[in-house]
């Protein structure tokens, strides 16, 4: 059974275009790579 | 290849040489994404678009740069109605790839040689936020209204449809909302959402059913040539009692006519019957009597007719009765007595002259000897052969001309044919005059023995000559 406002608190609302560029900047868009390279970058300089 | 650390070129070793960076779990790292990216495309391949974003994210944040992964996710977004979304993706695809990246500018393109498609897309969105603050106010039916607005614009937005039928579901308009999830799951097949509501409305439809059959169990519907008659249990009862009472009064009424019918058209009708064939039996017997006068009528006709034709048939002509007469005369003076009695019997008297009778009478008379001799003798011939008719016949003419031929032996004769041909009273009559000419001899013995005893067993040869 559908409970309505507990489903109703899913929806959020849309990103409007005046918000996209804002919505981009927010992005966080790290990735495994960089993750790798932040890792690989602490390894480098812990062995240094 | 080139190192992710120092960027110096790697090819296909596992470690670079140059700052000594794990080349192989960056290589696994962006092999992995584009396994994601290739689930993705089988996914959005399908239909199933919410599981192709999924695939597609997870590509990207294994690797942000794998450009084709996020093209086709901004694809996706577009795909769902979230045109901020898909060009957002595109944008980020054209930043982090401004270089051989040419689906993201063409993308881009058509989103800028298409103003309008853009302020649509914002003003879509707008009502769809809109309608979403509706609802967390509580004014579902505003928010149903703006979200009608929203997919009257923009028919693929998957929330603006979830979000409308999940108002649907909650005013338990179950129909309603299943038709919007149908429509929206051949957008995105697979979207979660859209099939936890699509079993939501069956379990609810399925529900109501069960509750429905049982009110429509007090409900009863037919058709009325095109029209669907919807009547209460009650009422449908109702009408078929009148049907039903309807039915008993035209019963009634063939019985009743069944009756006036048998009691007084039959009877009027026999008697019709039985006059009409009184009136026919008499108009039968009239035509019977009328037949019978008119046969009559014409039976004397014909006996007339035959009589005359008799009379003419005896008549001989006058020539030939004169031939006849002169042979007879002319063989008696020849002395031939015997033909002369046969020509004379071919003589027909009547026709002949006076002086013609004479003569015949005079010849005649001459030769009746003869001619009874002849008559008594074929007579006699025939008795012997019991043709008494012809003996009747011969006899009576010798009894006409002579009654007491052979001392009364033609008339005993004539009366003992008529005897053995069963005529008793002629037979009688002759016998009678037997004994009275001849009391004495054989002939008047034997015919008061018959008269007297009425034996019949005297026969011809007993009594013969």
């Amino acid at each position: 059974m559908i409970d309505f406002e507990e489903e109703l608190k899913k929806y959020e609302p849309a990103i409007e275009v005046e918000q996209a560029e804002a919505d981009i900047k927010a992005r966080d868009l790290t990735d495994l790579t960089d993750l790798l390279y932040n890792m690989t970058v602490q390894q480098n300089n812990g062995t240094k | 290849m080139q190192c992710f650390m120092c960027g110096a070129e790697v090819g296909n070793s596992k470690v670079c040489f140059n700052c000594g960076a794990d080349i192989l779990l960056y290589k696994q790292i962006i092999y992995t994404s584009y396994v994601f990216y290739n689930q993705g495309l089988e996914k959005a391949k399908v239909k199933d678009i919410s599981g192709a974003i999924e695939a597609l994210k997870s590509s990207l944040q294994y690797y942000k740069y794998n450009t084709t992964a996020r093209n086709l996710l901004g694809l996706c977004y577009y795909q769902v109605g979230e045109t901020v979304r898909a060009i957002n993706e595109w944008v980020l695809s054209k930043n982090l790839q401004e270089e051989n990246n040419p689906n993201a500018d063409r993308y881009l393109a058509e989103i800028e040689n298409n103003p309008g498609l853009l302020s649509k897309a914002n003003s879509t969105i707008k009502k769809y936020n809109q309608a979403i603050e509706y609802c967390k106010a509580g004014s579902r039916d505003l928010a149903m209204i703006q979200l009608k607005k929203v997919i009257s614009q923009n028919p693929n937005l998957i929330k603006a449809n979830q979000l409308l039928a999940l108002l649907y579901i909650q005013d338990k308009k179950y129909a309603d909302a299943r038709k919007i999830l149908s429509a929206i799951s051949k957008i995105d097949s697979n979207n979660t959402t859209t099939i936890r509501y699509i079993h939501e409305v069956k379990e609810r439809l399925k529900a109501e059913n069960t509750g429905r059959r049982k009110k429509r169990n007090d409900v009863v519907t037919f058709a009325d040539g095109n029209d669907t008659v919807i009547m209460s249990e009650h009422s449908f009862r109702s009408m078929l009692d009148n049907s039903k009472a309807s039915f008993m009064n035209i019963l009634m009424g063939l019985v009743v006519g069944l009756l006036i019918c048998f009691f007084l058209v039959v009877p009027t009708v026999k008697e019709n019957m039985t006059s009409g064939n009184t009136e026919t039996v008499l108009a039968l017997d009239q035509e019977l009597a009328t037949a019978k006068s008119d046969n009559k009528k014409l039976q004397n006709e014909i006996d007339d007719l035959q009589e005359s034709l008799n009379a003419y048939d005896n008549k001989q002509d006058i020539p030939t009765s004169y031939e006849n007469l002169m042979a007879a005369q002319n063989l008696y003076a020849d002395g031939d007595a015997q033909g002369a009695s046969e020509y004379i019997q071919l003589v027909s008297k009547d026709v002949l002259g006076e002086a013609g009778k004479a003569t015949y009478d005079s010849l005649y008379a001459e030769l009746s000897p003869t001619i009874i001799e002849g008559y008594y003798n074929d007579g006699n011939t025939f008795y012997t052969e019991e043709n008494y008719d012809s003996a009747i016949a011969n006899f009576q003419t010798v009894v006409d001309i002579d009654e007491s031929y052979q001392d009364g032996a033609a008339l005993f004769l004539l009366g003992d044919s008529y005897r053995l041909t069963g005529d008793t009273e002629a037979a009688l009559e002759c016998f009678e005059k037997v004994v009275e000419l001849y009391p004495k001899n054989k002939w008047g013995k034997q015919a008061a023995v018959y008269i007297a005893a009425d034996d019949t067993e005297l026969s011809a040869a007993d009594v013969g000559e």
